[in-house]
């Protein structure tokens, strides 16, 4: 389906590991796949270069820097005013995500917010734009489980 | 956490696999340092584990979603222990190929689970999959095709 992005089994399997533990070595990677150190670090450097990989980060916990709560909001707003609402979003430090979106809402935001207090505040804040028509938000309760291996990459041609 | 810990946590942010050498080298502390720093923050749970990012789009991935899922009441008396509804929903959906973030919610909805699909079919079938779910009720779905206009360089989408 996706040819071009040249990516076969030995490359799925350095990114299952790297998926599961980022500091996972070359080494162990190359025994795994049975192949060299070199050539596990040579389609490393590959898929980087390719944009597959775009790097390699740790998880943190919000909770262990004062942030308590992390919340989805969706919006949505009078058309075609979509822009002018983004602009505010930039302007609130707590939302470190959004996009415009098709379906339920015409923009998904999540927020990463000291607390509750916090989030209200924010909600009212995206409210009081005149050309919002309704915001909904969800808490995001602790247990938040980030599965980044469940990406599928059997439908690429190899 | 004092000044060192933020500092190995802000280099392994970037990178991952930055070697502790290089970290206690720049930070003018020892490799053991590093280490024991790093085993620590590890265990209170400030980092939870490290992972690498990839982009979707270059594996076929067109499409992103947000499904919001309702679950259906249970009209039993729930105790401390009893699995509830959405517990079991939530077991389901991080077992489930092309969810990558998956959460009970408070608020507007009980679940909330983000995926990446292919194409529309694709995106149709998430749904419907997670539609089949048992205690399920409702579920509502907004997506996006272009790269979000926010998005943390490292967020794991």
């Amino acid at each position: 389906m996706n040819s071009n992005a040249g990516i076969d089994e030995i490359d799925v399997r350095i990114i299952r590991a790297l998926q599961k533990d980022a500091r996972t070595t070359f080494t162990d990677i190359a025994r795994d796949c049975g192949v060299s150190t070199d050539t596990i670090s040579k389609r490393f450097r590959k898929m980087e270069k390719a944009g597959v990989i775009r790097g390699t980060t740790i998880l943190l916990n919000p909770k262990s820097f004062g942030h308590d709560c992390v919340a989805s909001l969706g919006i949505n707003v009078s058309y075609p005013h979509l822009n002018e609402v983004a602009e505010l979003l930039r302007t609130i430090p707590e939302i470190v995500f959004y996009t415009s979106s098709m379906g339920r809402s015409d923009i998904f935001c999540i927020a990463v917010l000291n607390n509750v207090g916090r989030l209200s505040q924010v909600k009212d804040l995206i409210k009081g734009h005149p050309m919002v028509r309704e915001v909904t938000t969800s808490i995001w309760v602790d247990e938040i489980l980030l599965c980044p291996e469940n990406f599928e990459f059997e439908h690429l041609d190899r | 956490m004092d000044k060192t810990d933020l500092s190995i946590i802000e280099k392994l942010t970037e990178e991952a696999r930055t070697s502790f050498r290089e970290i206690a080298r720049e930070l003018g502390v020892s490799p053991d340092t590093v280490i024991n720093r790093y085993e620590a923050l590890q265990e209170t749970g400030v980092i939870r584990g490290s992972t690498v990012v990839i982009n979707p789009k270059k594996i076929g991935y067109q499409a992103m979603a947000v499904f919001m899922i309702d679950a259906s009441p249970t009209h039993i008396m729930a105790t401390e222990t009893t699995p509830t509804e959405s517990s079991q929903i939530l077991e389901k959906l991080i077992e489930m190929r092309n969810i990558i973030i998956a959460t009970k919610t408070v608020g507007d909805h009980d679940l909330l689970a983000i995926g990446v699909a292919r194409d529309f079919d694709h995106l149709t079938n998430i749904g419907a999959d997670i539609a089949k779910i048992p205690g399920v009720k409702d579920l509502q779905v907004s997506f996006w095709i272009e790269k979000a206009e926010l998005c943390p360089e490292y967020f794991i989408i």
